[in-house]
């Protein structure tokens, strides 16, 4: 297959990379990992003049620790991800969802800024940064502005990244103690899948009498963006850990929190069941991490 | 637009003039008649135009041949040399891994990047470490057996349930 | 048994350290000098008629070499079977389904090539299409092809005993349904070809095919050529399935390309194209009655079946027949009726793949067993032995089998997989299954009528007698047919494996039919061992009468000669050997007389050593219509086990373990047999979990890519305990028989009712995707509940 004929500009810097951006705008595609974008251009799913390439750019591919906060850039790729100990420690959700994303080939390259930007319904990553409340960093020539990531997904495809803008990387605040997460996905089979549902579900422990102070529960394939699922959070809110409630609040997701549609990877009907599933098993095993903390 | 690359394949450094639009499989497989990369999607799933990239596996279909100015590649033909098979290349004519031998080249660079890294994986690692490379004829068994082989602690015994376990975020 | 020097030996295969280091070459890594690049045109319609072609700018476009169509390429109708040849090269005034070939172009570029099918402008006129066997068969559906009215490709009735009457003695009746999804081959390589037109007329195809000698016929056939004029050569091969076992309208196209520039044209399918192109595993709808005596005696069989065919027939007319045949065995049956059909619609066509036409009517007749022995309160393999044909009986349908360790094979698996202890006693979840199949050693009869050969070998002997060269038309897929029949030649010659030289998959080499219907072992396999005892025969004869000893007294055996009696004084041999050798560092000094010295000694008196062989089988099957169908001179059995857990909220199965026992006569090369066994596991666990060829509303494969089109990956597989049951088959070579396709029949039923043990649900329809058995699950519980 054929990739169509564009121009290619890989800047050294930041500051290049978004006087590019001004300079192009919608002509211009961003390269990180080119584990989907190659992909679409290969099938002409989509064409572009410009491809600016953000792989040499050595601060997007960092990640930082500040101790109470972690800056991951936007070129981090799933493998990296998945290997930094700071990611192991403090947020494992998004290592689950790194190490499931496609394949061992695909993880080499493929990047958190691309998968985030790519804001399929159903990416790996994308519920677990719900859950941990992360901010995407964006920069232009206009300067710098950080967005709540639930808050950056308008469609299927499409985010609140500005034509002249580029997303640097992500920042999220390492999550205290009696802290658990865990993200599961469902597919067809074990490797290279594309997720039927997928949910990412955090919550936070009173010490003193194990009550759930504080929870996020994202859902992934059930909306046009990946969504929090409000009403499984209201119901675990100062409630005591148990199979029951995880079942109650996997209950109340299913029903009150999708809007999924049938494809031809599966039904409306039973991504809802699945999600009741998935919730109440991503928040079993968070309870479990803290239990054994 | 052309540009000038300077790329090391198979530790032979070379300087030359890609299109911007050409793959790093293409110009191995079409500039450098190194055919042993092998494309079967041309999509980035299957594997089987597995190269090694500063260290790394990637599918070359899916880099492009200006992203690797200034890196290093490994092909499958940088494994064998005159004194001829490489052992895991021996391992997988010995053990049988080998049918129709269109994915086994990049087969072949995955278990070497796995074992590059880690002398010694898990049998669950060793299955991690090629399922980005489909292969339809041989079920991997024998694939399995001939990376295991030459891990430096073999294990003749593979776990008959190796298929149970999972790693996080799998059901 | 026999003692053999090679045969049965873990002997690494010959083609296998090129593959392993990148130097073999497939198709993709050829070019020629000069080459052009050819593209298709493909209709993006289901069904429309063609108003017109406007070829000109496409014409005009710089680096334009030849644009061609039906009005190049003719009305000559081709296809698989002479009985349905029902496609030309081109669409003449209609198209069939999204990707029916209109037009192609050769051009100094594969992006020019491209270019110009884009300006290619054709006016359609969109006819209604149907794109379900339910709908083609609809009185007021659009109909494909005028010759066969309602859709009806191909139907099929038979009846063998009295079927009313063997159901009316049956103390238990079952009939159930199964639907399998139209699979796609998914060979990791995507078809390719170079054709090249010399100046003296000679057109060479080489090309990405399991049937050189079927493409080589239909290529003279449609271009109008001599079939000496056409040499059809297969490099290495990215494996076949069954898939590429015909030609294929993008090699005609290249081949009419390469006759109008003169120049050597290469085209490539990408993988969208090889799922549009198609050709896999129908979708079967089966239905089948199975009657049984409560002691758990199989009286007879109903059987049903609509095959979804697509719009062209391929193989459909084989699978049809095959559907019903293969279901004769492997268990004694004197009642059974089939009523088959084969539906057109406007979808790609479907042909031929692993286990062909039999694998999705096993899987529901399998069933069927199990539920009967549950019934009953019989152990699942003991109704299957109980039911067993033994070596020397004949099916209902005529299908002698000449050698049959399917009872040993059921032994294998009932303590490979520790049966006794688990059956019955598994955990919540886990549940444990079992199946048999059997299958061909080779179609009986050609795909076309004739008395033809199915396969010739030539054995030539070098002229210094130190190797021997085999030359075979057969075609090395991947499966390791090369290595085979080195294998014989070696053993049969009495020479060691190093001293062989083997060259196949080309039809200048003789004529062989090809890897297909898990032939080439026992028929390739016995025209080279005949090849080799005549060339051997040869050099005996002349050291008979050299060394004035009868033939019957001497054999070669290790690269040596042996003598019944006493070593003869050779000594007037080996001086005249090594005096034609003067410089030479290693003549030799053995005690023995070498088979070097003795072939050297045979060249220098009769000129080249050529050994030639081939092989048909006997008349075989019955007098009925369709008799043809499932004949072969043996067959292969199996039994599996499968061990599967389901976890009961999702409904996804994990299959944990498959012990797997074939009968494969004598096993030519332990190790290839076994990677034939796991090859096969894997391409039905992958039919039975995940592999679903998806379309829209508008007859468009969504999911055409390895993404989406799901085989089985390292994570899916389990381990497979392959346990080889020998026999000896006495059509056979050294007693070998087929294991390529036979080893996929038990293993969707074994995972079916292992999936029964472990959530009780019986499931109809495939894959057993997640959602599918959960959905079982739920239907199961609320059954419990009522």
């Amino acid at each position: 297959m054929l990739l169509p004929k564009f121009e290619f500009h890989e800047p050294a810097s930041i500051q290049e990379a978004i006087e590019l951006k001004k300079k192009y705008r919608t002509d211009a595609r961003l390269l990180a990992g080119g584990t989907d974008l190659l992909v679409h251009l290969k099938k002409k799913l989509i064409t572009t003049d410009h491809v600016i390439s953000l792989l040499r750019i050595k601060d997007l591919g960092q990640i930082k620790n500040n101790k109470e906060s972690v800056e991951i850039g936007a070129c981090v790729t799933m493998a990296r991800l998945s290997e930094s100990k700071v990611i192991q420690e403090n947020f494992c959700a998004i290592k689950a969802g790194a190490d499931n994303l496609g394949t061992h080939l695909i993880r080499n390259r493929a990047t958190l800024g691309g998968n985030v930007c790519n804001a399929s319904p159903a990416a790996d990553t994308i519920c677990s940064l719900i859950v941990y409340q992360a901010h995407a960093l964006l920069e232009s020539t206009d300067g710098k502005r950080e967005l709540p990531i639930e808050s950056f997904f308008m469609s299927p495809g499409k985010t609140d990244i500005r034509d002249n803008e580029i997303l640097t990387g992500f920042k999220l605040s390492i999550p205290g103690k009696n802290c658990g997460a865990h993200y599961i996905q469902l597919g067809k089979r074990k490797s290279s899948e594309i997720n039927i549902v997928n949910v990412a579900s955090f919550i936070q422990f009173d010490p003193s009498d194990q009550t759930i102070m504080n929870s996020r529960i994202a859902l992934g394939s059930v909306a046009a963006t990946p969504i929090r699922s409000f009403h499984a959070e209201k119901i675990l809110q100062n409630k005591k850990a148990s199979e029951s409630l995880f079942y109650e609040a996997g209950e109340a997701a299913r029903h009150k929190d999708c809007k999924p549609i049938d494809d031809f990877r599966g039904t409306a009907d039973y991504r809802k069941a699945m999600i009741g599933v998935l919730t109440k098993r991503t928040l079993d095993a968070a309870f479990k991490q803290v239990q054994a903390q | 637009m052309k540009k000038i690359i300077n790329v090391t394949i198979n530790n032979k450094p070379c300087e030359l003039a890609v299109e911007s639009n050409q793959t790093l499989a293409d110009l191995l497989r079409y500039d450098f008649g190194l055919t042993g990369t092998k494309k079967g999607c041309d999509t980035g799933d299957c594997g089987a135009c597995t190269v090694i990239l500063d260290g790394d596996t990637v599918n070359s279909c899916l880099v492009l041949a200006v992203q690797a100015d200034g890196s290093m590649v490994e092909t499958i033909e940088g494994l064998s040399n005159e004194d001829g098979l490489h052992p895991l290349q021996k391992a997988f004519v010995e053990k049988g891994a080998i049918q129709c031998g269109f994915c086994s080249p990049g087969m072949i660079m995955s278990a070497k990047n796995l074992l590059d890294k880690n002398d010694n994986p898990s049998d669950w690692e060793i299955k991690e470490g090629i399922s980005g490379n489909l292969c339809r004829c041989t079920g991997y068994q024998k694939i399995f057996e001939a990376i295991s082989s030459q891990c430096s602690k073999p294990n003749s015994d593979i776990n008959p349930n190796i298929n149970q376990g999972g790693p996080h975020g799998k059901i | 048994m026999e003692k053999f020097d090679i045969i049965s030996s873990r002997a690494p295969r010959i083609d296998t350290p090129d593959k392993a280091t990148g130097k073999a070459v497939f198709i993709d890594d050829i070019s020629k000098p000069g080459m052009l690049y050819g593209a298709l045109l493909q209709s993006p319609h289901a069904h429309a008629k063609i108003l017109s072609i406007d070829t000109s700018k496409a014409e005009k476009l710089e680096g334009v070499k030849a644009v061609i169509t039906s009005k190049d390429a003719g009305s000559v109708k081709y296809g698989v079977s002479p009985a349905r040849y029902d496609e030309t090269v081109f669409a003449i005034d209609k198209v069939l389904y999204v990707g029916d070939e209109i037009a192609a172009v050769a051009a100094v570029s594969l992006e020019t090539a491209q270019q110009a099918v884009q300006l290619i402008k054709v006016e359609y006129e969109i006819l209604p299409a149907v794109f379900t066997v339910e709908d083609a068969l609809k009185k007021e559906a659009p109909q494909l092809h005028e010759n066969f009215p309602n859709n009806l490709c191909a139907q099929v009735h038979q009846e063998f005993g009295n079927v009313e009457e063997g159901l009316k003695q049956s103390d238990i009746i079952k009939t159930t349904t199964l639907k399998n999804k139209r699979q796609d081959g998914a060979c990791i390589e995507m078809q390719g070809c170079i054709a090249e037109y010399d100046v003296r007329e000679v057109l060479t195809l080489i090309t990405s095919t399991q049937v050189p000698h079927y493409v080589q016929r239909t290529v003279a056939m449609v271009l109008g050529l001599d079939i000496g004029k056409v040499r059809v050569k297969k490099p290495y091969l990215g494996a076949g399935f069954g898939i590429k076992a015909s030609a294929n309208p993008m090699e005609l196209a290249c081949c009419i390309l390469a006759v109008k520039t003169k120049k050597p044209v290469k085209m490539n399918y990408n993988r969208e194209q090889v799922f549009m192109y198609s050709r896999a595993r129908h979708q079967f709808t089966h239905t089948i009655t199975t009657g049984a005596k409560k002691d758990g005696t199989i009286i007879a069989l109903k059987h049903e079946c609509y095959l979804d065919g697509g719009a062209y027939t391929s193989f459909g007319i084989a699978t049809v027949y095959y559907t019903g045949s293969l279901l004769g065995g492997p268990y004694k049956l004197a009642n059974m009726s089939y009523d088959g059909y084969r539906v057109y619609n406007n979808k790609p066509a479907c042909g031929a793949q692993r286990g062909h036409g039999a694998v999705i009517a096993r899987a529901c007749f399998e069933q069927q067993l199990d539920m009967i022995a549950e019934e009953i309160g019989m152990d699942p393999m003991a109704l299957r032995i109980k039911n067993m044909m033994n070596t020397g009986d004949t099916t209902c349908n005529d299908l002698n089998m000449s050698s049959f360790g399917m009872s040993e094979c059921i032994e294998a698996v009932r303590k490979g997989s520790d049966w006794d202890k688990k059956k019955g006693n598994m955990p919540k979840g886990k549940g444990i299954g079992m199946a048999c199949g059997f299958f061909v050693s080779g179609a009986g009869y050609p795909i076309y009528r004739s008395d033809t050969f199915h396969g010739t070998v030539i054995v030539k002997l070098t002229e210094d007698g130190g190797t021997a060269l085999v030359y075979t038309a057969s075609a090395e897929i991947g499966q390791g047919s090369d290595t085979a029949f080195a294998m014989i030649a070696a053993e049969t010659l009495g020479i060691p494996l190093e001293n062989i030289r083997l060259a196949s998959g080309d039809t200048d080499m003789g004529v062989d039919l090809g890897a297909y219907s898990s032939r080439q072992t026992l028929m390739t396999g016995h025209a080279t061992k005949e090849a080799a005892e005549h060339a051997k025969q040869q050099v005996l004869e002349v050291l008979a009468h050299k060394l004035d000893i009868p033939m019957e007294d001497m054999d070669i055996k290790k690269g040596f000669i042996e003598f019944k009696n006493h070593i003869p004084d050779f000594s007037v041999l080996r001086t005249r050997y090594i005096k034609e050798h003067r410089g030479w560092t290693d003549n030799p000094d053995s005690e023995k007389l070498t088979f070097k010295e003795a072939s050297r000694i045979a060249f220098l008196e009769k000129g080249s050593i050529v050994g030639t062989g081939k092989y048909k089988p006997q008349l075989l099957g019955g007098k009925f219509k369709g008799a043809a169908v499932g004949t072969s001179p043996a067959y292969g059995c199996s039994a599996q086990v499968a061990q599967v857990t389901v976890d009961m909220e999702t409904g996804q199965v994990t299959i944990d373990h498959i012990t797997d026992a074939h009968d494969c006569g004598k096993a030519i090369n332990m190790t290839s047999v076994e990677g034939q066994m796991e090859g096969s596991v894997s391409m039905g666990i992958g039919e039975a979990m995940h592999e679903e060829v998806i379309f829209d509303d508008k007859g468009r494969v969504v999911n055409n890519d390895l993404a989406e089109y799901k085989i089985v990956t390292s994570m899916d597989m389990p381990i497979v305990n392959a346990i080889v049951v020998e026999s000896n088959e006495p059509n056979g070579p050294y007693g070998a028989k087929e294991v390529g396709e036979g080893a996929i029949m038990p293993t969707i039923p074994a995972i079916l009712n292992a999936v029964y043990d472990a959530a009780g649900v019986r499931m109809n329809e495939l894959p057993l995707t997640p959602e599918r058995v959960y959905n079982a699950i739920q239907v199961y519980r609320k059954k419990l509940s009522a």
